[in-house]
């Protein structure tokens, strides 16, 4: 089952939809049957004793964030009360269009919400890694960087170079030494050296 | 982790890899992509021609009309050359009227046949002030992956190689055409003009035939158009300086390719006959 | 002509030299009878058999999905693209939308098009968009749009059916999530006889009507096949109510005969994905 992938193909009829089996990711359910939706490879999850068929294509997926999802933006606006940001990546895949996201003043952290200074947080350019809130308004997805994980993960300094972080709050050019102040995520590189410039 | 970086600081991602003299499609600077032409392949066009450049791909398709010369220029006919982008080739373009940088390309491609002469509009007229053809050349993009206009060049002189228009009898007294649709003779093609573009990047490096990521990133675009050996339209739409030295190198470089391109259209025509 | 001050214009008058050759005297009948005799037509097919099709995927790089298709001399190339925000719109749809756009090339009839979409366009996009409305699952991309780009290169006949199948393929390449794999097919009904996929001149004679026959016209319908629901009926001309069935049947088994030839198209391209992930 593991070395060769089952094919299917959009309307495909895959099994029976009964106590054991029901439709997960990829497929839908139509009179007691399972169907699939996408061109790709069947998955079996296990799950409670109950098998879940979930269906993946291979190749880039059509994906738009929904709530609760973790995507990395970048930002290009600034103001007292919001910075405006392009979602980029949705947890793993790289969007080939970008969505426009908005992170409030009061979702940048946590704690003492009230004397969060946008400017003191994010800067235009910057790299952030960031939570999908509910969806309120049509066009604009709520962001938020309130947990520790969330927050700054590339930064450039005024001249160009790039920024370092030193703890949660501040960031620190490599070539001026300069501190500048930033919402710092707490990440684990997983290649450190690509991230060098 | 490539691919996210590559979106998130393309700049950088570049300069990586041109800092080792390559680019990031394993090209060598001044490597072409490989180019596939394929002429006559629309049946209801008059003439017309298919070319790729790596992934981008032109059609070009022509069409003869009949009109009423201009009273100034009663002995001449007309060429009219469009190129539409549509948002079928890419995800930049939106529906509806041409965008400025089609309206810039079709003028552009306007200029290199006039410049170049390679169809005498003479040779379009059939009776002074009273007849001649119209060719609407059409010029559609289906993939936009970069130097667009050398494709669009290449497709043209293809699609010009085998145009055929059906003979035509006049008679003026009575303004009475008759069109023998079967008896078709070739158009006469005076010179091939070829195209090359180069791209500046971040000031220093000149690579030839730029892929769309490279011309988004780059700082500079030139656009090279040889007929033989004489130069017959240089396009430098803003950007970087190049200095003479710079300028005289890659109008070397398209002289080679110029040849090469050259025997492609001619190999290409030939295979269909 | 009106002037298009963002393109450049031609001559005012211009008129195509088709209309001064020797012209064609034979009545529509005998040029029907030409085009179909005995059963067979001008291209020795049978009445019921498709022409040659070759179907491929990713042909536009830039695009999300997209196919190209050749059902004889009809030449259509479709993309697919990557959903975006419906424009002019305030309220929250839970529903995505989508967007089709069907266009001829201007040098891909006998008669040139212009480069604006005109009124017959306009009505093959709506018909599009409705085909592949009940394909696509909707629900899964609420409050967006996914767009959908036809262009005729050739049209040889029967190009919205071409157009179609080549989107469903598109969409399917894309990874957007389709409820079933979308088959289409255009028929002619011309002095008693019904043919599948016309060709350019036999959907012109059918058009007219001759002058003894009950029944003449054009019918594309779409299938999704698995389902066997049929996702659009487009008819043009006169039938009588028993051709509206006949046509219905013939209509839908010539749609199932194109469905493994998608099918192996779309495999091919999911084992190339497979093979390239591992």
């Amino acid at each position: 089952m593991k070395n060769e992938p089952l094919l299917c193909l959009p309307g495909q009829r895959l099994c029976l939809s009964d106590k054991t089996h029901t439709s997960g990711q990829g497929t839908y359910e139509r009179q007691g049957y399972i169907y699939s939706m996408l061109a790709g490879t069947v998955d079996i999850v296990e799950k409670d004793g109950v098998q879940i068929v979930e269906v993946h294509t291979k190749g880039e997926q059509t994906i738009v964030p929904v709530q609760g999802d973790i995507v990395t933006a970048q930002v290009y606006i600034i103001t007292q009360q919001f910075c405006k940001c392009f979602i980029k990546c949705v947890g793993d895949t790289v969007l080939r269009r970008h969505f426009r996201g908005v992170l409030r003043r009061e979702d940048v952290r946590a704690t003492e919400k009230d004397r969060v200074e946008i400017y003191k947080s994010f800067r235009p350019g910057d790299i952030i890694l960031a939570r999908i809130l509910p969806i309120t308004e049509a066009h604009t997805y709520q962001l938020s960087t309130a947990e520790n994980e969330l927050g700054v993960v590339i930064a450039h300094s005024e001249h160009g170079h790039p920024l370092v972080p030193i703890s949660w709050t501040e960031m620190q050019c490599t070539k001026t030494f300069v501190k500048e102040p930033r919402k710092v995520a707490k990440v684990v590189p997983e290649n450190p050296k690509d991230m060098e410039t | 982790m490539a691919v996210e970086y590559k979106t998130l600081h393309p700049q950088k991602y570049y300069n990586y890899y041109l800092a080792n003299n390559i680019r990031p499609d394993g090209r060598e600077f001044d490597k072409y992509r490989p180019i596939v032409l394929n002429v006559n392949s629309v049946e209801t066009a008059d003439g017309s021609a298919i070319c790729k450049i790596g992934q981008t791909t032109v059609i070009c398709g022509i069409k003869a009309e009949f009109c009423r010369p201009k009273a100034e220029t009663p002995n001449e006919g007309f060429i009219v050359p469009n190129l539409e982008l549509p948002p079928l080739c890419s995800p930049k373009f939106k529906p509806g009227p041409p965008s400025d940088q089609a309206q810039v390309l079709s003028q552009l491609i306007a200029d290199i046949i006039k410049n170049s002469n390679c169809v005498d509009l003479k040779d379009l007229c059939l009776h002074p002030d009273k007849l001649a053809w119209c060719l609407f050349i059409d010029f559609i993009c289906l993939d936009f992956d970069g130097a667009i206009i050398d494709a669009c060049i290449i497709a043209l002189m293809g699609a010009l190689k085998t145009v055929t228009l059906p003979t035509v009898d006049y008679d003026a007294a009575l303004d009475n055409k008759l069109v023998n649709i079967e008896e078709r003779h070739p158009l006469k093609i005076y010179s091939t003009p070829v195209s090359t573009t180069y791209i500046i990047f971040d000031d220093k490096y000149i690579l030839t035939d730029p892929t769309v990521e490279e011309e988004n990133l780059c700082s500079g675009l030139v656009t090279i158009v040889l007929n033989a050996d004489e130069v017959c339209c240089v396009h430098k739409p803003g950007g970087t300086a190049l200095n003479e030295g710079q300028l005289f190198d890659c109008i070397q470089k398209s002289k080679k390719r110029s040849k090469y391109i050259n025997e492609l259209i001619v190999s290409a025509v030939k295979a269909l006959n | 002509m009106t002037i298009d001050h963002k393109r450049i214009n031609g001559p005012e008058e211009t008129i195509p030299y088709e209309l001064f050759q020797k012209l064609n005297t034979k009545s529509l009948t005998t040029q029907f009878n030409e085009c179909s005799k005995d059963g067979i037509r001008k291209d020795k097919r049978k009445t019921d058999e498709h022409r040659k099709i070759f179907i491929t995927t990713g042909v536009v790089s830039q695009a999300k999905g997209s196919s190209y298709i050749e059902l004889g001399n009809t030449k259509v190339i479709v993309s697919v693209f990557d959903p975006r925000e419906i424009p002019n719109r305030t309220d929250y749809s839970l529903k995505g939308e989508i967007d089709c756009e069907f266009k001829f090339a201007p040098f891909s009839c006998p008669k040139r098009k212009l480069q604006q979409q005109d009124s017959e366009e306009k009505h093959y996009s709506a018909i599009m968009k409705q085909a592949l409305e009940s394909a696509v699952c909707r629900h899964e991309f609420p409050n967006f749009q996914v767009d959908i780009y036809a262009l005729v290169l050739h049209n040889g006949g029967s190009a919205l059916s071409a157009a179609i199948i080549a989107a469903g393929l598109a969409l399917s390449h894309a990874g957007v999530p389709m409820y079933d794999l979308i088959t289409s097919v255009t028929l002619g009904l011309q002095n008693g006889e019904k043919l599948v996929d016309l060709t350019l001149e036999e959907e012109t004679l059918c058009l007219s009507p001759i002058a003894d026959s009950k029944s003449h016209g054009i019918v594309v319908l779409s299938l999704l096949s698995t389902h066997e629901q049929v996702s659009q009926f487009f008819q043009t001309g006169n039938l009588t109510l028993e051709d509206v069935v006949e046509c219905t049947h013939l209509l839908t088994k010539a749609c199932k005969d194109i469905v493994p030839l998608i099918q192996k198209t779309l495999a091919k391209h999911v084992v190339k994905n497979v093979k390239e992930s591992i």
